[in-house]
């Protein structure tokens, strides 16, 4: 017996939208450990981009369209 | 004592819970609640976050630790407790003439990062050479520009005992020539001996203000 899930793109780039953020902020929040230039440079080459391609990439969700094609690239198929 | 950091790392600790929550399920969104769940959650909270991360990143970057935190700066830092008044820098900082805890900020208001862009740039080639380069000796680090008045004068400016100096008044222009940055505050014979830290081997150093 084959059931097929479809995971629609858009719950696909939130996935990788929340995971970037969650790992921007956990790099943001170790930096907080030190106050030494390097903690600055952490946070502002590492941990700014990280979260701030998490938060575009959500954006760009809402703006998206999902094609069919796209929609069946990301089938799940479970048997 | 709960301090505003504290809160900042709650805070950062709870949007990062949430971002773990829509990233693992992401069907949350195919309801009302869970889109704007997701709109605060990957948008506005991680914006928020990472401004005040920004600001705190910033307002650590003004104290005495952040800057003496490189090696070749503990002799700057050293300076601070010779034993003579001489010492500008050291006057001012074991008689809390300056905040202790932001001394070198208060009197370089324009190093690396707080200056212009150019500034900026010169801060991060001090990180490389830190690393990668050779570093040089703390008695041949020199300001890039001579010490603007302006430091000086943003306490200075307007004080009686400033003005009434009989130094600063010998001649009629001295104190209009302080002022537009034509004297120089640590120019011979006026405040010439700034942090000097080729000589503190020979130096004594105040034990107080531990």
């Amino acid at each position: 017996m084959q059931n097929t899930t479809q995971a629609p793109l858009v719950e696909h780039r939130l996935r990788w939208a929340g995971f970037l953020i969650a790992l921007g902020l956990i790099v943001q929040l170790t930096t907080f450990i030190w106050i030494h230039p390097l903690a600055f440079i952490a946070f502002a080459v590492v941990g700014c981009p990280l979260t701030a391609a998490g938060i575009l990439l959500f954006l760009y969700s809402l703006v998206s369209r999902e094609s069919p094609q796209a929609g069946r690239a990301h089938n799940i198929t479970a048997s | 004592m709960i301090t505003p950091v504290h809160m900042e790392v709650v805070f950062v600790g709870i949007v990062v819970a949430l971002a773990i929550l829509m990233a693992t399920r992401p069907e949350l969104t195919r309801v009302r609640g869970g889109k704007i769940l997701a709109f605060l959650t990957l948008f506005i909270l991680p914006v928020v976050a990472v401004a005040l991360g920004y600001s705190e990143h910033m307002e650590r970057a003004t104290s005495t630790q952040f800057c003496l935190s490189c090696h070749v700066m503990n002799d700057f830092g050293r300076s601070l407790y010779v034993d003579d008044p001489s010492y500008i820098p050291a006057k001012h900082f074991q008689n809390n003439l300056v905040p202790r805890d932001h001394a070198c900020y208060t009197c370089h208001t324009d190093y690396t990062m707080f200056g212009t862009v150019h500034a900026k740039f010169r801060g991060l080639r001090h990180i490389y050479v830190q690393y990668f380069g050779k570093v040089p000796q703390p008695a041949e680090i020199k300001l890039y520009s001579p010490f603007n008045n302006r430091e000086c004068l943003h306490c200075h400016a307007g004080m009686r005992a400033f003005e009434e100096e009989p130094k600063h008044s010998k001649a009629p222009d001295t104190m209009s020539r302080i002022n537009s940055n034509q004297l120089s505050c640590t120019s011979s014979h006026c405040h010439d001996t700034v942090h000097d830290v080729g000589t503190l081997s020979s130096a004594t150093f105040w034990k107080g203000g531990q």
